[in-house]
C-alpha cells in the first residue's frame, strides 16, 4: 500500500494568534484543519499550515531535529519542541498551541528567549573563566580527564529552547529568578577544571532567593526537558554544596 | 567578584531559611503521621485510647498511673514555636503581592503539570493552617484534658467537631506533599513516582482513619451524660 493511498485523518489546530506590531489586535485562538501525513511532527504541520493556509502565522524554526530550540512551544499543556512532537501521539486529533509563557512574545507562536538567553548569561557570566590571565596561543592546551568531558558534555547539551524557564511556576511569579536553564549552565562550569571560579563566587549569584534557594523544587524544569537533562539532581546538588559552603 | 553585577547576592540567610523550613516540616510532617495513628486508637476501643493517652502524658511517673496533662501543655507550646518558625520562613513562597497570583494562575491555565498543581493546594492548605493550627494548639494549652470521654466531650458537646473536620485534610494534604517535596529537593531520592504514589496513599489513608476516628468521637461524645467524666479503665 502506497503512502498516498492511506488517507490521512483530519487534524484540529487550536492555534494562539497575536500581533504585537499590529496596533489594535487582540490575543486569539484561530482552528486551523489540516489532513495527517504519516511521521508528521507540529513543526511539519506548522510549515503546511503556513504555507497552504494563512502566510501571516508567525513561528520559529531552524534545525527541524531538537538541536537549536528554536520551535518551543506549549503543545496541549506541555512545553516542548514542536519539531520533536508527533501529532500521532494526540489521538483525539485536536492540538493547541500556545507561546511559550516568560518571554517577551514576538508574535502568534514566536516569543524572544534569545534576548532572555543573552541577558540570563551576561547576569550570571555564562562563560569560561580561565584559571590563570597569562593566554599563550602557542602553549599546548592541557587534556582533560574523559570522565570530567562526559561530565561536562552531558550538561551541554542544553539547546537554551526556554521549556523550562516557561515551565517553572516559580519564574513565572519571581521575575529575577535564575531558572533552571541558568542553574544548569553555572553547574557546568562548576564541574569545569579550567574554570577559575571556586564555590563561594557561584554563591554569590545563585545561594540566593533568585537562585537555588528560591526554587520551590516544582520540577516542571524536570518534567518538561526537551534533552531530559537532570534538572532535578543538579539543582538538588547545587542546593546541597550551598547549604554547607556558607553557614 | 562575581558579587557586584547581580542584583542580590549569595546570602546565608537564605540557605539557614531554606533549612528551617525543610527541617521544621519534616519535623512536623513525622509528628502528624504518629499524632494521627496514636489519636485513632480510638478505633479499637476507650481502653486502648486510654492506654495510649497515659503512656504518652507519662501515666508511668504518676502515683495514680493517669499521667501529666501538663506534658501535653508543654509540648504544644513547643509545636506552636515549631509552626512559628516554619510559617515565618515559608512566607517567602506566597504569592504576596496580586501580581504574582496572577501569574502564577495564568501559569496553571497554560502549563498542564502535576506537581505544580500540587504545590498549588499546598500553598492553599498553608494559607488555611495559619488560622486552624493555632486553634487547635491553643485549646491543647488551654485545656490540655485528653482521654476517650474528655475528647469526646470536646469533639461534639463543645463543637470542636467543625475544627477537626477542616484541619485534618488541610494539615493532611500540605503534610504528605510537603515530605514528598523535602525528600526530592535535597535529592534524597530520584525514585519520584514511587514515591509520589506513597504520598497520594498516605493522604487517602490518613483522611480516612481521620475522619473514622473523629465519627467514633461523635458517636462518644452523644452518649455521654453530662457533666462528662473522665474514662476510667475498669
Amino acid at each position: 500500500m502506497s503512502l498516498e493511498a492511506t488517507k490521512g485523518r483530519m487534524l484540529t489546530f487550536n492555534i494562539f494568534r497575536y500581533d504585537p506590531q499590529e496596533p489594535g489586535d487582540k490575543p486569539k485562538m484561530v482552528k486551523y484543519q489540516l489532513e495527517e501525513t504519516p511521521g508528521m511532527t507540529v513543526f511539519i504541520a506548522l510549515n503546511r499550515l503556513r504555507e497552504e493556509q494563512d502566510t501571516s502565522l508567525q513561528f520559529d524554526f531552524v534545525c527541524r531535529a531538537g538541536i537549536c530550540g528554536s520551535c518551543a512551544m506549549v503543545i496541549n499543556g506541555f512545553p516542548t519542541l514542536a519539531c520533536r512532537t508527533l501529532t500521532r501521539k494526540y489521538p483525539k486529533g485536536d492540538i493547541m498551541l500556545m507561546p511559550l509563557p516568560g518571554f517577551e512574545l514576538i508574535g502568534d507562536l514566536s516569543v524572544n528567549t534569545g534576548k532572555f538567553m543573552r541577558e540570563l548569561a551576561e547576569r550570571l557570566k555564562l562563560w569560561l573563566h580561565p584559571i590563570s590571565d597569562d593566554l599563550d596561543v602557542h602553549r599546548l592546551e592541557a587534556p582533560m580527564d574523559p570522565v570530567e568531558a562526559a561530565k561536562l558534555y552531558e550538561l551541554e547539551r542544553c539547546v537554551e529552547c526556554g521549556v523550562c524557564v516557561s515551565a517553572c511556576a516559580t519564574k513565572q511569579m519571581r521575575e529575577t529568578f535564575v531558572g533552571a536553564v541558568g542553574m544548569m549552565k553555572l553547574a557546568r562550569f562548576e564541574l569545569d577544571s579550567r574554570d577559575g571560579r571556586g564555590l563561594e563566587d557561584y554563591y554569590h549569584v545563585i545561594g540566593n532567593q533568585d537562585g537555588v534557594f528560591g526554587c520551590m523544587t516544582l520540577l516542571g524544569c524536570q518534567d518538561n526537558c526537551p534533552k531530559d537533562l537532570p534538572h532535578m539532581q543538579q539543582i538538588a546538588y547545587l542546593r546541597r554544596k550551598m547549604a554547607v559552603t556558607l553557614v | 567578584m562575581l558579587a557586584s553585577y547581580v542584583s542580590a547576592t549569595g546570602h546565608p540567610a537564605s540557605a539557614k531559611a531554606d533549612k528551617i523550613q525543610s527541617i521544621t516540616g519534616v519535623l512536623m510532617g513525622c509528628f502528624l503521621l504518629a499524632h494521627l495513628h496514636f489519636e485513632s486508637s480510638i478505633l479499637l476501643g476507650k481502653e486502648a485510647f486510654y492506654t495510649v493517652v497515659q503512656f504518652l502524658e507519662g501515666g508511668m511517673f504518676s502515683s495514680t498511673g493517669h499521667g501529666f496533662p501538663i506534658v501535653t501543655k508543654v509540648f504544644s507550646v513547643f509545636m506552636l514555636l515549631v509552626v512559628m518558625a516554619h510559617a515565618a520562613v515559608a512566607l517567602r513562597r506566597f504569592p504576596a503581592q496580586i501580581g504574582q497570583w496572577r501569574a502564577l494562575r495564568r501559569h496553571m491555565s497554560v502549563i498542564n503539570h502535576k506537581d505544580s498543581h500540587a504545590w498549588f493546594w499546598q500553598l492553599i492548605t498553608g494559607f488555611v493552617l495559619f488560622f486552624l493550627v493555632p486553634v487547635h494548639l491553643f485549646t491543647m494549652i488551654a485545656n490540655p484534658e485528653i482521654g476517650p470521654h474528655l475528647s469526646a466531650d470536646r469533639v461534639y458537646n463543645q463543637n470542636a467537631w467543625l475544627l477537626y473536620a477542616l484541619l485534618l485534610p488541610a494539615v493532611v494534604i500540605h503534610a504528605m506533599i510537603g515530605l514528598y517535596r523535602v525528600a526530592v529537593k535535597w535529592g534524597l531520592t530520584t525514585k519520584r513516582t514511587g514515591l509520589r504514589k506513597l504520598a497520594k496513599g498516605l493522604i487517602i489513608y490518613l483522611i480516612v482513619i481521620g475522619l473514622m476516628s473523629l465519627i467514633s468521637y461523635l458517636i462518644i461524645g452523644s452518649d455521654l451524660s453530662l457533666p462528662v467524666e473522665a474514662y476510667r479503665p475498669s
